[in-house]
């Protein structure tokens, strides 16, 4: 016999309902309610306190966003990196556990060093 | 204790994997060489990495180390020695692709190196990646065998599919490839999110990822006749997302494009490797649900209506779609389908009723007579292009009779011929669907065979028996050996291995022998 006890999800139904209630009172109260006022200055484009330069289309140099690519190795590696610094420091000295930890991060770290000569040799950094 | 740290034990399993990922470092630095020399040594690496993994699988499985710790801790993995059949046969029909593979990639770049026109470039040339991401992917399947929590399985399917992506992408300058490339990152995406998301209510519905652990908590389920329905629908929907990597319906649609705008060698990659990740998948799946509710074929009542379903759908539509085709890429994409269609026969006879080895053994023999048919589309040009209509193929015995006689063996085969090697497959799976009383199934199965015989009846007659067409007259032989090789190869393995047709089956029936299979729980209704 297949059976669940649906009433086990009730608190979830409830919560969905809620959000999609908070979604749309939020946003119908910010139409009647909110003032609106327009004006040349108000109307621009918000650039941090910037005036704005020209077009938003503009095109960037695909080389950004390999540089952006590579950059991110290394931000995941350090994301990586910070929970197992802290767990490692629980762990009992040469352990066998401590030796698994350390060669997993060593392998870890391995493989990033690896991807950043990949990118060096395949000319990621080169600017000309 | 058993399970102090099962990490490090299993470790021991994935040495093979291991092999082919320091292949997969080389092989990424020596693409970017500038010298050709060591960039046309590319594809040899991939090989003998495989090889090296080939024998490792042996001898970690067969090892006393191995069956050590697999008899010390059987809960390592739900099916230890299904990963030994599958990866071998991974790893040998991974060489015989990369053989057909060779000369497929950055052909122009490297003709237009080679007379001058530019100097090497590292960041235009991919032909180390390509190759990179063939290993990296065939790691993927190696590695969905030894999954034994959803996490990993997870992982490993997209370690399977995330470079075929890739690979079609670079696999041919065309636009077509990129088109192809998109389009099946994108409903690929929407597969993965969809069997998450079943992968999520397994979770929910038994507490646990350990697949081992789930097989239990599904036995006392059973056993308290409280089947968790989360943990039906969970698994129907892990099955449908899996279903993409098999090109099963209803998730099929992208197959004829994508097959169609990949170049021939990783078209032949494409209906292999993901197709047998996903076969591992489905099985280690079922495999937590147990084999014993349904009175033939072990399994709950709701995934054997859908996998009933799944099944006739997928070898219909695959072979109607595959009668309306004029190119021969799109054929062989649908009937990559259909076949995937067959296989499940397999899995729903299950285990009791040899399904399981029928479905593991079928795999192996689709790989090869599949690649065989892809090896002559690469092995044959027009000014550099593939071919790619049937009119290509018409009297193909007069310029190139190996390629013909290869083409013919490979269809014949595909079809079911009796003495070749794709008819014993076929006759194993429909036999383990008669054991389990799937008679109704069986006979649609024997149906779509003969809508089938007509386009690969096609295939067989066109090269050797019709006139030369005006656009065949125009078909060269691939400057590269290689492809050539291969289909020979696989066409003299179609002809030859039903010799060794016991060993090969005692070989897959191995695989699934130890007991965790058979001795699933019971799920009433």
């Amino acid at each position: 016999m297949l059976a669940v006890d649906l009433n086990a999800y009730i608190p979830v139904g409830i919560l969905v309902l809620m959000a999609i209630i908070f979604v749309i009172v939020n946003l119908a109260a910010t139409h009647v309610l909110g003032p609106k006022r327009h004006g040349a200055e108000k109307d621009i484009a918000y650039e941090s306190g910037m005036n704005p330069i020209g077009t938003a289309r503009k095109r960037f140099n695909v080389r950004f966003y390999i540089l952006a690519m590579t950059f991110l190795v290394f931000d995941v590696e350090i994301i990586f990196l910070y929970p197992w610094a802290v767990t490692f420091t629980k762990l009992a000295p040469q352990s066998d556990e401590a030796t698994l930890f350390l060669g997993r991060i060593m392998f870890f770290i391995a493989t990033s060093i690896l991807a950043y000569i990949y990118a060096w040799r395949k000319g990621v950094f080169r600017w000309d | 204790m058993a399970d102090r740290l099962p990490m490090v034990d299993k470790l021991w399993f994935i040495l093979p994997e291991v092999a082919l990922f320091l292949g997969v470092v080389v092989i990424f630095i020596m693409g970017l060489s500038h010298s050709k020399r060591v960039r046309d040594m590319l594809p040899m690496i991939t090989c003998l990495s495989l090889a090296v993994a080939f024998g490792l699988t042996w001898w970690v499985y067969e090892g006393s180390r191995g069956q050590t710790l697999l008899s010390v801790n059987p809960n390592l993995m739900l099916m230890p020695m299904v990963g030994k059949y599958v990866k071998m046969s991974a790893c040998a029909i991974g060489i015989i692709l990369a053989m057909v593979s060779v000369g497929s990639v950055d052909r122009r770049l490297e003709a237009a190196v080679a007379a001058g026109h530019l100097p090497f470039d590292p960041i235009r040339a991919n032909r180390g990646e390509f190759y990179a991401f063939f290993l990296l992917s065939l790691m993927g399947v190696m590695l969905t065998c030894n999954a034994n929590d959803l996490i990993w399985l997870f992982l490993a399917l997209e370690l399977t599919s995330l470079p075929t992506y890739i690979m079609v992408a670079i696999s041919r300058p065309p636009r077509v490839a990129q088109e192809a490339a998109v389009k099946y990152f994108f409903l690929g995406a929407m597969a993965t999110a969809i069997f998450l998301y079943g992968f999520a209510l397994l979770y929910g519905s038994t507490g646990t990822m350990i697949l081992t652990e789930m097989q239990r908590a599904f036995a006392a389920q059973a056993k308290a006749d409280v089947v968790n329905s989360f943990g039906i629908i969970g698994m129907i929907l892990a099955m449908l997302g899996i279903c993409f990597k098999i090109a099963a319906a209803p998730m099929h649609f992208y197959a004829a494009d994508v097959y169609e705008g990949a170049a021939a060698p990783v078209t032949a990659f494409l209906a292999f490797v993901p197709k047998t990740a996903g076969m591992v998948a489905i099985i280690l799946l079922l495999t937590t649900l147990g084999w014993s509710g349904h009175p033939s074929t072990g399994l709950p009542e709701p995934i054997m209506t859908t996998l009933w379903m799944i099944a006739v759908l997928t070898m219909t539509l695959g072979n109607l779609g595959a009668l309306l085709q004029r190119s021969v890429k799109r054929i062989l994409a649908y009937s990559s389908i259909a076949h995937s269609g067959y296989m499940l026969i397999g899995v729903i006879a299950g285990p009791a009723n040899n399904g399981i080895n029928a479905v593991l053994f079928y795999l192996l023999v689709y790989g090869i007579m599949n690649t065989a048919a892809f090896a002559v589309l690469a092995a044959l040009e027009r000014r550099g292009q593939e071919i790619e209509t049937m009119e290509d193929l018409a009297g193909l015995r007069i310029k190139h009779p190996g390629m013909a006689v290869v083409m013919a063996i490979a269809s014949g085969s595909l079809l079911g011929v009796p003495p070749l090697l794709g008819f014993f497959a076929k006759l194993y799976l429909f036999i383990a669907g008669i054991q389990a009383g799937q008679i109704v199934l069986v006979v649609i199965a024997g149906l779509n065979t003969a809508i089938s015989a007509w386009y690969y009846l096609g295939l067989v007659t066109l090269p050797i028996m019709a006139k030369p067409s005006a656009q065949s007259e125009t078909i060269v032989r691939s400057p590269f050996p290689w492809p050539r090789i291969a289909g020979i190869v696989t066409a003299v393995a179609v002809v030859v291995l039903p010799l060794f047709l016991g060993p090969l089956i005692r070989a897959s029936q191995a695989a699934t022998t130890p007991a965790s299979l058979t001795t699933g729980v019971t799920i009433s209704k």
